[in-house]
């Protein structure tokens, strides 16, 4: 605590007497601040154009010191993400940009190597409780992503039908909030007719997303749509249907990447899908990373900067979180068949 | 029909009794499952039965010889993303090459363990533990955190699984299927009639024995590795051609899975018997229990692997308690035989003596 607010203290010096409080802060590149971005675990598209655009501001704020991409292999996400964040601390790093997939588990190494000085900006997927979280960069409101399913599902079923969720592992942070935020959009008057039967695990992993689907195709006879907010899961459920001839019958949605998506949407199997982007996240997050490493930001609500060619942004208190701080980038984009192919250019 | 039983060798009797245990969970399921037995089902289940029944195979010949080979699941997942890698970069490439890399790319890791294993001495569950690992990171480390996607596959390669190559009412045999079969039977063949191939069952029962007999053990058992490593391959082209999307997590746990229908299919863990019929039917069960506890609504999500790992404990002791019932039945009958005949010829030499 003391050193944020040392570091606080020192920020507000460096800017000197002209600026005033919650002021645009204009970030001051070259400084040196060895950053680590941790994503949930290596191999997936999504992470990787995330460290694209970490690096894009890395080199365009010319920081002299180093980003590194580290992320544990799958089978050992949770364990593996502690113990990159504890060697970050004692390897001293500026700041730790982490994708959640270690629940509340991770906090106490987080606090650790907050109180050894580094920064530790969530992005992607939070830590539930905020514990150990400087602020956390989200893609998207994650309130809003249940209804934009919720939507799309209604848009897909035309008011009325049954619907399944698929989603990636039972402790991914991110999507049990959007799951959660969808069934409370399901609660208003307009989604009545649609029944949401059950809520399964693919585990990010194809073959066990592609299974689920079909059992869940098998179990409901009359299901209509299954909403997968996975990038995994929804290319494995739109292929299974596909593979099975089910899609004039079961159709996909869910969160997806044009490219991967682009056959599914154009022959009907996946309507509608929708996502941010990646890189514009791994961008944003590397700004507000760097910010609070250089000791350029506080991290507190009301604090606002101007993140190169993204714009401006301000920290403000997560409305999903009572107690913790985030930087909200959105917007999302829904993909139809109208603008999905040149996305997947 | 007890004659018939009589008749039978110990793993046909296996295979019997593993077929009443699969007839066993149909019905069950059958019962608290809505609308379960149909042609679906068997699509299903043969789908995705046709690439763990190639691993259950590769899996059975390691046993057999008194080892294991833990590095299957990353064999696939590794085979599956380089031979997506050839055929986006190279989408000209016909089907023979592409089967050819993946085969050859698995036997190349089987040499590794093998190698390790026969050569070095090193006990296979150790060295598969840390090729297990070894093998994952080299996917991670190759695949420079990129996947393989659907949508840079040739239309032959995606298609080729579900390929119907008949259909029977609602049943379709599709072509990854019956590939799979085939592929089985082929081994089984081989196991069955081929001196070398007894080789593997000699070194599993007695490797000692099988040494002084003149069995070379350590190219055998290298042998037994390579071949499970190209089988593992070629579940691996399977993988790719089935699922399309290949990330580093592809066939994480496979192993275990592919162990797990082995031993459920009545290969002996600790070698020397066991038939990849039998390790085909136990992945038709691993598989039909897994896919069945999904439609099942009392099972929760979280209590799904628990309630798997029960009923494949409850299989396996069935079985094992239905084959011992079989065969001390049939050893009763036999000692009965045996002092019926004991019996007649004393009574005839008694009649002899008496005249």
């Amino acid at each position: 605590m003391k050193s944020t607010k040392t570091l606080g203290l020192l920020a507000a010096l460096m800017m000197s007497g002209a600026s005033l409080a919650n002021a645009q802060t204009a970030l001051e590149g070259g400084q040196e601040a060895d950053m680590v971005l941790l994503p949930k675990f290596l191999g997936i598209l999504v992470f990787d154009q995330a460290n694209e655009g970490a690096q894009e501001a890395h080199a365009e704020l010319g920081n002299p010191g180093e980003l590194l991409f580290v992320g544990p292999t799958p089978e050992n996400s949770v364990a593996g993400q502690i113990e990159i964040m504890t060697t970050a601390a004692t390897q001293g790093q500026g700041a730790v940009m982490l994708s959640n997939n270690a629940g509340d588990q991770i906090a106490p190494s987080a606090v650790a190597a907050q109180e050894a000085g580094t920064r530790v900006v969530t992005w992607d997927s939070p830590i539930p409780g905020g514990e150990g979280e400087d602020v956390f960069v989200a893609q998207v409101d994650f309130g809003s992503i249940g209804t934009v399913m919720a939507d799309m599902a209604h848009s897909i079923l035309g008011g009325e039908g049954q619907m399944a969720v698929l989603s990636a592992t039972p402790d991914a942070a991110n999507q049990n909030a959007w799951i959660a935020s969808m069934q409370e959009a399901l609660k208003g008057d307009k989604y009545a007719n649609i029944e949401l039967v059950d809520i399964v695990y693919g585990d990010d992993q194809a073959e066990v997303s592609y299974n689920r689907a079909l059992s869940l195709v098998d179990q409901y006879p009359d299901l209509g749509v299954i909403m997968s907010p996975t990038t995994v899961g929804i290319q494995a459920s739109a292929k299974a249907m596909q593979d099975e001839g089910l899609c004039d019958q079961v159709k996909v949605s869910g969160l997806g990447l044009p490219s991967e998506m682009v056959s599914y949407t154009m022959n009907g199997c996946a309507p509608e899908f929708a996502l941010w982007d990646f890189r514009d996240l791994g961008y944003l997050t590397y700004y507000t990373a760097y910010g609070l490493a250089t000791g350029q930001l506080t991290g507190d609500i009301g604090e606002s900067f101007s993140a190169g060619r993204m714009g401006d942004f301000a920290i403000e208190e997560d409305p999903g979180r009572p107690g913790s701080k985030r930087i909200l980038m959105g917007p999302f984009t829904v993909y139809t068949s109208e603008n999905v192919e040149a996305a997947a250019q | 029909m007890l004659r018939i039983l009589d008749k039978l060798n110990p793993q046909a009797l296996r295979i019997l009794a593993l077929l009443l245990v699969v007839v066993a969970v149909l019905v069950f399921f059958s019962l608290v499952v809505p609308n379960y037995l149909n042609g679906r089902l068997f699509n299903r289940i043969s789908s995705s039965v046709a690439i763990m029944a190639l691993l259950a195979t590769a899996q059975t010949l390691v046993i057999i010889t008194r080892n294991i080979d833990l590095s299957i699941g990353s064999t696939i997942g590794f085979v599956a993303f380089a031979t997506g890698s050839l055929i986006t970069n190279n989408p000209d490439l016909g089907p023979v090459i592409l089967v050819a890399y993946a085969m050859g790319l698995g036997a190349m890791f089987g040499a590794i363990n093998g190698a390790l294993v026969a050569f070095a001495k090193v006990p296979s569950i150790i060295v598969t533990l840390g090729t297990l690992a070894l093998f994952r990171s080299a996917l991670v480390e190759y695949s420079d955190s990129k996947s393989i996607s659907t949508a840079n596959l040739p239309e032959w390669l995606v298609s080729f699984p579900n390929t119907v190559l008949w259909q029977w009412g609602q049943m379709q045999f599709r072509a990854a299927f019956v590939a799979a079969v085939l592929v089985v039977i082929l081994v089984h063949i081989a196991l069955t009639r081929l001196r070398a191939a007894r080789k593997l069952y000699a070194i599993g029962s007695n490797p000692e024995a099988a040494e002084m007999a003149g069995i070379n053990t350590r190219k055998t058992v290298f042998v037994a590795f390579v071949l499970a490593g190209a089988l593992a391959g070629l579940g691996g082209f399977m993988f790719l051609a089935r699922f399309g999307t290949i990330t580093v997590v592809a066939g994480l746990g496979l192993e275990l899975k592919s162990v797990a229908a082995s031993v459920v299919g009545g290969v002996n863990i600790f070698g020397g018997s066991g038939t990849v019929i039998g390790a085909l039917l136990g992945a038709v069960l691993v598989d039909l229990i897994d896919t069945s506890l999904v439609r099942w609504q009392l099972v929760s999500e979280f209590w799904r692997e628990a309630v798997l790992g029960v009923l494949i404990l409850l299989s396996v002791a069935t079985d094992a308690l239905l084959m011992r019932r079989l065969m001390a039945a049939r050893q009763a009958r036999e000692h009965r035989k045996a002092e019926a005949k004991i019996a007649q010829e004393l009574a005839s030499t008694n009649r002899g003596g008496a005249e």
